[in-house]
């Protein structure tokens, strides 16, 4: 069955952000929303004996989507032809219980639209040949997605192409989270991005 | 002018009375069927490094950006600060039309004209200014973010008869490296945030082993280019060495990081020569073939022995035979003394080799560390890993170019890897490769005519005669200009054009500046939108966003043509705004300027365009196309990858020099290591000099030294820490910050502090903070990260498009170069003066500056919108 799923390469990541500008473009989100964001992870250590990472955090693709289970409408399921967890506007009431239940703070109401809203990997892109735009814009080619459970797949080559000790995923508290992270180097750290504040002016007005 | 003013103007207006629609432009259009859908390749001209990018259009308005896979160097990616072009276009408060200052100075009381009104206007002036106060008291400036080229600044500048034009970046960025390199090998710098270490773009097959980042950070400063290309290297095994004081993403990816004490990199850099000669881990066969340390230099002229009548052939000394003549390139019957020093003729006379040793000798790396806050072990590690470990090369960043030990560090840079033989051979980041010819000078191919500036003007230049490193660029010095407006000497300072972002937030001492400009009679200021600059001028032009210029671009192997997407309100081509005014002036009877338009008495500086297709057709016709076509077909490879990297450049065969080997392009045609053209230069100007200048106060060094900074932290207790900047990946020196959608990722400047500073001077994460010199104080944000070297505040550029109507014009608020330093001490040979490695205080702000925007909602206001009819300016 097929399982559309980010792979993500954090030694490449460079912390650009070029991916959440290019999300925002390709789904035209309004300000203040976002499907995705750029966590800082680190440093951590004592000057000079340092690590810092980042983790592209967007949809984690769970298998159980904690979200679907909590929609009172319907609105919010997993797609089964892509494995994808996606949004029925037309059902969604904004209720923003997806919101709540996910343990990423990946689904987020749309404020200008009342309505949740997430990462559904770009699949009208995906359609037309193309990869996500956070993939398709990726400055250092860190962000990849396609089939998980096929093994020629170019995020499967890529995981099998690692030792399984360097392939993490974020804490999973049930929902069995499908987005898996490459990092080789460094220590991994347990932290969800909802703990990665991007910019001290964020820390003040308490938005994440 | 304030926002609100501004919109309310043009609310007022009726728009598009005054011109006729253009009609090529319409007519495409209007071809569009309903939500016709095209795509344009373009190029980004978001910072400098043009990456591929295509455009796609819906009814002829740009709906959705993204990279092109056929860029070689970007492939297919595009940045933060590209992607946002759209936004950029589509800005609310872009500048529309040509405005006239009503009101007093900074009122912000502006009345649309029309161009012929703007250009009649400036031309007066300028030809009065000119007949009253000669040409010299007219001035003009680039720079700050977003040109499309800086050369027709210049060329005007020259033309019209003024020596003084200069950008704020220059002696400051990127001009100590390019005169360095060219001086010690003529060949290009390493930067990759300017576009070189093209060798660093073929990760398939390069056999780098080492990369050194001094420095720069591309993952911020060049994410699509260089972050990208950094990135495949590590991937695939290259090693890297970071030296940066902030913990950068390629400080964190490195196998060594150095945080060194901004402004030390000098001793830092002769510590790593003084170990790369003690341990003889340099390039033997290299270094005495190849390089002019073997030359015998006389002591006290400091000059390199000649042999006798003869001003091209250069004496070593035979273990045998004393003194002899080197014949070129190299003669094996001599036994070739590399290192000593000899009486000759009573004359002492050292090996150029022996003399780089006594410039470094004392530079342990003991003493290194002591100076630069480093241990000795890690020090020794990070050369050992560059210099065991080769090919490798040292990627030079801006920050060295921001102190006054600017040249010095470039000189020092290219001698390690001149040691290392890091040259023009596969791997190596000093090449040579071949470019397809297309332009004179390489994505800048508006030609400066510097010949066409009349002598004694040149030798009015300001700056010009005590930094004559300047004139690779043909350039004045900004701090000398700024000390001429306020004293008048030596002689007035009246009219300003300046075409740039915010010159209040990119020269140094920024408020030293406003009082200059109150004492000008005339400033004109040429932008995408209204900066805090334009507040101060007396007239104001809209410039064209990149996606309405057009530009040849060469990116390694391939032609890319930045091609007009859509063309909005009045704004004008700057490339094209320069030959308008160049009209006006001959029409008011500018001699020169009327020349200017005759293309046979022009010859290869060629005539003023009257479009830009007329321009770039000129290029282009070189490989037999126009403009036009062109741009239909770009990007393509102009030559096969393999052909274009051309290696080993030297030693080809020379059919002008009897099939001797090429040489590099120097004086002795070796790398020259003593750099004794260095001396020359500030004695006479030679080579970038057409006349001998008087000479410069005191000889430049042929050799680097280290020079502690005039502000710092073994001296100053009163001003406790030394501040560094450095990029974030949202902004391109001056511009952007008035972009949604970049702004709400990165509202305010962080000022990072450590941990221990930040409790010691009572600050705490989130906290308003100021920062203060002795030439101003600014505020920021508290970030206490562990990221950045105790003793050290980092804090990026910053200036406030939100503000513009305050009484700060928006570059008070939080804008460090409030802070930095426009007076001596000065580097020598091109007059830099200090942007970074001063010393700041910093202490508690009880609020935040007023009218910042931090919430996304404020910056809803800044949302693109509709645009005007698009209309092409007929002012000829």
């Amino acid at each position: 069955m097929v399982k559309l799923a980010f792979v993500i390469d954090c030694d490449r990541c460079i912390g650009c952000k070029g991916c959440q500008v290019a999300c925002k473009m390709e789904n035209e989100l309004p300000l203040g929303h976002d499907r995705m964001k750029v966590c800082t992870v680190g440093p951590h250590g004592q000057f000079p004996k340092l690590q810092m990472y980042f983790l592209p955090a967007m949809c984690q693709m769970c298998n159980c989507p904690a979200c679907a289970d909590v929609c009172p409408t319907g609105a919010c399921r997993k797609d089964e032809t892509t494995g994808v967890t996606k949004i029925d506007k037309n059902l969604c009431v904004g209720c923003g219980k997806c919101e709540k239940a996910c343990p990423y703070g990946c689904v987020k109401i749309n404020r200008e639209a009342a309505k949740a809203d997430k990462c559904e990997g770009c699949l009208a892109a995906l359609e037309n040949g193309e990869m996500p735009a956070c993939v398709r814009n990726c400055s250092g080619s860190a962000i990849k997605f396609g089939d998980i459970n096929d093994n020629q797949s170019e995020v499967s080559l890529l995981l099998a192409s690692v030792a399984p000790s360097m392939v993490y995923g974020l804490r999973d508290n049930g929902s069995s989270p499908a987005v898996k992270y490459i990092l080789r180097r460094d220590e991994w750290k347990d932290i969800l991005p909802s703990e990665c504040i991007e910019h001290v002016a964020f820390k003040r007005g308490g938005k994440i | 002018m304030n926002e609100k003013q501004f919109l309310d103007y043009l609310a007022s207006i009726d728009i598009g009375a005054d011109y006729a629609p253009a009609e090529a432009l319409l007519e495409k259009k209007d071809s569009c069927a309903h939500d016709e859908c095209r795509e344009v390749k373009t190029a980004c001209r978001a910072c400098i490094a043009n990456c591929g990018a295509i455009a796609t259009v819906k009814n002829g308005r740009v709906v959705s950006l993204r990279g092109n896979p056929e860029d070689p160097m970007s492939k297919g990616r595009l940045c933060a600060k590209g992607l946002s072009g759209i936004q950029a276009l589509y800005h609310p408060n872009r500048n529309k039309y040509p405005m006239k200052r009503v009101g007093p100075r900074g009122s912000g009381k502006w009345k649309r004209i029309s161009w012929d009104e703007a250009l009649d206007t400036i031309a007066d002036k300028l030809m009065e200014t000119r007949e009253k106060y000669g040409a010299e008291a007219v001035f003009c400036s680039t720079g700050g973010g977003g040109n499309p080229e800086i050369w027709s600044i210049a060329r005007f500048c020259n033309i019209f008869g003024t020596p003084n034009w200069f950008e704020p970046g220059c002696a400051q960025c990127y001009l100590p490296r390019v005169l360095t390199y060219t001086m010690m090998y003529g060949g290009i710098d390493p930067s990759i945030a300017d576009s070189n270490a093209l060798e660093l773009y073929f990760p398939e097959d390069t056999p780098i082993k080492t990369l050194v980042l001094w420095g720069t950070a591309p993952s911020y400063s060049c994410p699509a280019s260089g972050g990208g290309m950094v990135a495949d290297l590590r991937a695939k095994g290259v090693k890297t060495v970071t030296i940066d004081p902030r913990f950068t993403p390629d400080a964190a990816k490195a196998d060594i990081w150095l945080p060194v004490r901004p402004g030390t990199d000098v001793a830092l850099l002769m510590a790593w020569i003084r170990y790369i000669l003690e341990n003889k881990l340099y390039d033997a066969e290299f270094v005495m073939k190849w390089t002019n340390l073997p030359y015998l230099v006389d002591c006290e002229s400091k000059m390199m022995l000649r042999a006798e009548g003869r001003d091209d052939v250069y004496m070593v000394w035979d273990k045998t035979k004393g003194a002899v003549e080197l014949s070129y390139p190299w003669n094996d019957a001599l036994d070739v003394e590399l290192d000593g020093e000899y009486l000759i003729d009573g004359r002492l006379c050292k090996t150029g080799f022996r003399l780089l040793w006594e410039s470094c000798a004392e530079y342990t790396l003991e003493k290194a560390a002591e100076i630069c806050a480093l241990d000795a072990e890690s020090i020794e590690k990070a050369i050992r890993l560059f210099a065991d470990n080769t090919p490798s090369g040292i990627a030079l960043g801006v920050a060295t170019d921001q102190t006054p030990n600017s040249v010095q560090a470039a000189m020092a840079a290219a001698t390690i890897d001149l040691l290392m033989a890091n040259v023009e051979r596969p791997g190596a980041l000093m090449q040579r490769f071949r470019t397809s010819g297309c332009m004179d000078m390489p994505n800048y191919p508006v030609p400066a005519a510097m010949g066409r500036l009349p002598h004694e003007q040149l030798k009015k230049r300001l700056g010009g005669r005590e930094h004559k490193g300047l004139g690779i660029w043909w350039a004045g010095s900004p701090a000398k200009i700024l000390e001429t407006i306020l004293t008048g000497e030596p002689y007035p300072l009246k009219m300003w054009i300046d075409r740039s972002g915010n010159k209040l937030a990119a020269t140094a001492d920024s408020q030293k500046w406003e009082e200059a400009i109150h004492k000008l009679d005339f400033i004109v200021h040429m932008h995408m939108y209204p900066t805090s600059f334009s507040a101060y001028a007396d007239i104001l032009l809209p410039a064209e966003e990149w996606l309405e210029t057009d530009m040849l671009v060469e990116t390694c192997n391939t032609l890319v043509a930045r091609q007009a997407v859509t063309h909005l309100w009045e704004t004008v081509d700057e490339t094209l705004f320069w030959s308008m005014l160049a009209k006006r002036c001959a029409q008011r009877g500018h001699e020169a300027m009327q020349k200017a338009f005759d293309a046979e008495y022009m010859g290869h500086d060629l005539p003023y365009w009257e479009s830009m297709d007329e321009f770039l057709g000129h290029w282009v016709e070189r490989i037999g196309m126009s403009w036009k076509e062109f741009c239909e077909k770009a990007p393509f490879e102009y030559l096969p990858k393999d052909q274009w990297r051309t290696y080993y450049v030297y030693k080809q065969p020379d059919p002008q020099n009897g099939y001797k080997p090429k040489g590099f392009a120097t004086p002795t045609k070796k790398c020259e290591i003593y750099l004794e053209s260095m001396i020359t230069l500030g004695r006479t100007g030679h080579p970038f000099m057409p006349i001998d200048l008087e000479p410069a106060d005191e000889d430049y060094s042929p050799l680097p030294y280290y020079m502690e900074p005039v502000e710092s932290p073994l001296t100053d207790e009163e001003y406790p820490l030394t501040y560094t900047g450095g990029r974030v990946p949202y902004f391109h020196h001056g511009t952007l910050r008035n972009v949604p959608w970049l702004r709400e990722m990165y509202p305010a400047p962080e000022m990072w502090l450590c941990p221990g500073d930040a409790e010691k001077y009572g600050l705490e994460e989130g906290d308003w903070a100021w920062i203060e010199s002795r030439r101003g104080r600014t505020r920021g944000l508290v970030k206490v990260t562990e990221g950045i070297k105790p003793g050290s505040v980092y804090m990026e550029r910053f200036w406030l498009p939100e503000n513009l109507d305050k009484d700060t014009h928006g570059f008070r608020e939080m804008n460090v170069n409030m802070l930095t330093k426009a007076s001596a001490p000065y580097n020598p040979e091109i007059g830099t003066y200090t942007l970074r490695a001063f010393q700041v205080k910093v202490y508690k702000a009880e609020e935040a500056p007023e009218g910042v925007w931090l919430e996304s909602e404020n910056f809803k206001q800044w949302l693109p919108v509709a645009d005007d009819r698009t209309k092409e300016v007929k002012a000829w």
